[in-house]
């Protein structure tokens, strides 16, 4: 799914790299988190998996295909595969749970039925079904990020990238949301979890990758944070 | 709750067009204002070359003749003028013709002269050239070919209606390139602050895989009715202001004054300013949006 060969990656010239000489191979239905300070490249990492930069140096494949190689119109195809979570939510505030994961299926083409029959079924899978009328601004934290959920995983992408999913939220809430994502991944789509939430990696025993001051340090099945720090 | 596709992108643009009204309306009206006195300019600017049009078709060049000139050498002047690839058209007018001419213009001025003394008047040849602007290079011509007394073609007032004709256009030139790009900036700018108010909404949907095209599409719309609208406003109120001006002018007798009629000066009008104006809306929001898209 995701393939990394010797990626250099350098926001300015003359600054030093944000990520160096990363390689890695992360493989159809999988749960990775990656881990690390801030500043240590997770986000950046991210970033470029779904191509809003481009990698200095290596090759970086996504769904098999050279991500820098992809033209511009291109890209929308490459994110309609992957559903992206965020740590702020990122939902349109003044519209309903309803409308917001609609609107992730709308901007796609998807036709009108398709959209009646699909929002309802996942807004049950992420536990809304009854706040499909509700306005984001009055739900809690961890209820917007169910909708951020249910947004990602409307147009059935192959692959989930949260970036801090949890970072918002309480550790009760985290958990709920952090089981939603593996719920996700039983059923075959690959998540990739940015976060510095020690608790939870050390829960879910998943593939941990260590990133530190742009470095890939540590790359461990039921990986344990604590083996680096 | 949502339409999809394209029921959408039309659902956005009035949306996007309520939630900002008064800035649109602003907009709109600030093309309307620039569409309007560029539109005052073209009437005025249209009215000057249909007038200077018409005096220039009656400028022409009036050979006078060599009373001294023997036939043979006012046979080859005819000739000279009559094949010359600059003139296309020379007409006789004979010492007699004149005379009349000249008691016709004077009216009873004349009354009581003595038609069968000599007629002073010369014999000409009047020559209509193919382009009025080569008047002044031809009479000099002309003046040296033998048998020709003297040349005339308004000399100093034809001059001047050229260069007055040059100026009007190259002014108006000027301000409908001015006038465009001020309307561009304008138009630019509100559409600008719509997307900025709507950046959160464009960044969700370039992350859910929308193609830049269905993002740009209710902002183009957007763009293009403000334009439509700012052009379609200045037509109707100089239809009505010519209007006006026309029935001022026939109840001034103004009738030296040949204005164009109506219809003709107003089709004349939204040809340049309706696709003008939805143009400058178009590419207004085409600028706006650029920046924004490069997610």
């Amino acid at each position: 799914m995701v393939e990394a060969k010797n990626m250099c990656m350098k926001y300015e010239k003359g600054k030093h790299n944000a990520l160096e000489n990363i390689s890695f191979s992360i493989g159809r239905a999988e749960f990775v988190f990656f881990v690390g300070s801030s500043g240590a490249g997770k986000s950046t990492l991210l970033r470029l998996i779904i191509r809003e930069v481009k990698p200095n140096e290596g090759t970086l494949k996504v769904f098999g295909r050279d991500v820098a190689r992809l033209p511009r119109h291109r890209l929308p195809y490459l994110r309609r595969n992957i559903g992206m979570v965020f740590q702020d939510f990122r939902l349109m505030e003044e519209r309903s749970v309803y409308d917001n994961v609609a609107f992730a299926m709308i901007v796609i083409g998807s036709s009108r039925k398709e959209i009646r029959r699909r929002v309802p079924h996942v807004l049950s899978l992420v536990g809304l079904k009854d706040k499909a009328k509700s306005k984001i601004t009055d739900l809690s934290g961890g209820e917007q990020q169910r909708v951020g959920l249910a947004r990602a995983i409307a147009n059935r992408p192959a692959m989930i990238i949260a970036d801090e999913p949890t970072g918002n939220l309480d550790q009760g809430t985290a958990l709920d949301i952090m089981n939603l994502l593996r719920s996700i991944n039983l059923r075959g789509t690959t998540v990739l979890v940015a976060t510095h939430n020690r608790e939870i990696v050390e829960r879910f025993k998943k593939r941990v990758l260590y990133l530190d001051n742009g470095k890939l340090v540590g790359d461990e099945q039921k990986g344990i944070y604590t083996n680096v720090h | 709750m949502f339409i999809s596709g394209f029921g959408y992108i039309l659902g956005e643009t009035f949306k996007g067009l309520y939630r900002n009204r008064w800035m649109c309306i602003t907009s709109t009206g600030v093309v309307a204002v620039t569409l309007l006195m560029l539109g005052l300019f073209m009437l005025v600017n249209l009215n000057v070359s249909h007038i200077t049009e018409t005096v220039k078709e009656q400028v022409e060049i009036v050979v006078y003749i060599d009373e001294d000139a023997d036939q043979a050498t006012l046979n080859q002047l005819r000739d000279k003028l009559g094949s010359h690839d600059q003139v296309s058209e020379v007409d006789y007018v004979s010492s007699d013709e004149h005379m009349s001419r000249l008691q016709r213009q004077l009216g009873g001025m004349l009354e009581g002269y003595d038609t069968n003394l000599e007629n002073p008047l010369l014999a000409s040849y009047e020559v209509r050239t193919v382009v009025p602007e080569a008047v002044v290079s031809l009479a000099e011509e002309f003046e040296e070919y033998p048998g020709v007394s003297a040349v005339f073609y308004g000399q100093g007032y034809v001059e001047n209606l050229f260069a007055l004709t040059n100026v009007v256009q190259v002014i108006g030139l000027g301000l409908m390139v001015g006038l465009s790009i001020t309307a561009v900036f304008l138009i630019s700018h509100t559409i600008r602050l719509t997307v900025m108010m709507r950046k959160r909404e464009i960044t969700i949907m370039k992350y859910v895989g929308a193609t830049n095209w269905f993002i740009r599409w209710p902002f183009i719309l957007e763009g293009l009715l403000m334009g439509f609208v700012g052009s379609i406003v200045p037509i109707a109120i100089l239809y009505y202001v010519y209007e006006a001006v026309i029935e001022w002018a026939v109840m001034s007798e103004l009738v030296f004054i040949s204005l164009l009629p109506l219809e003709m000066v107003i089709i004349e009008l939204a040809i340049y300013l309706v696709p003008l104006g939805t143009a400058l809306g178009i590419l207004g929001s085409t600028f706006s949006m650029g920046r924004f898209l490069r997610v």
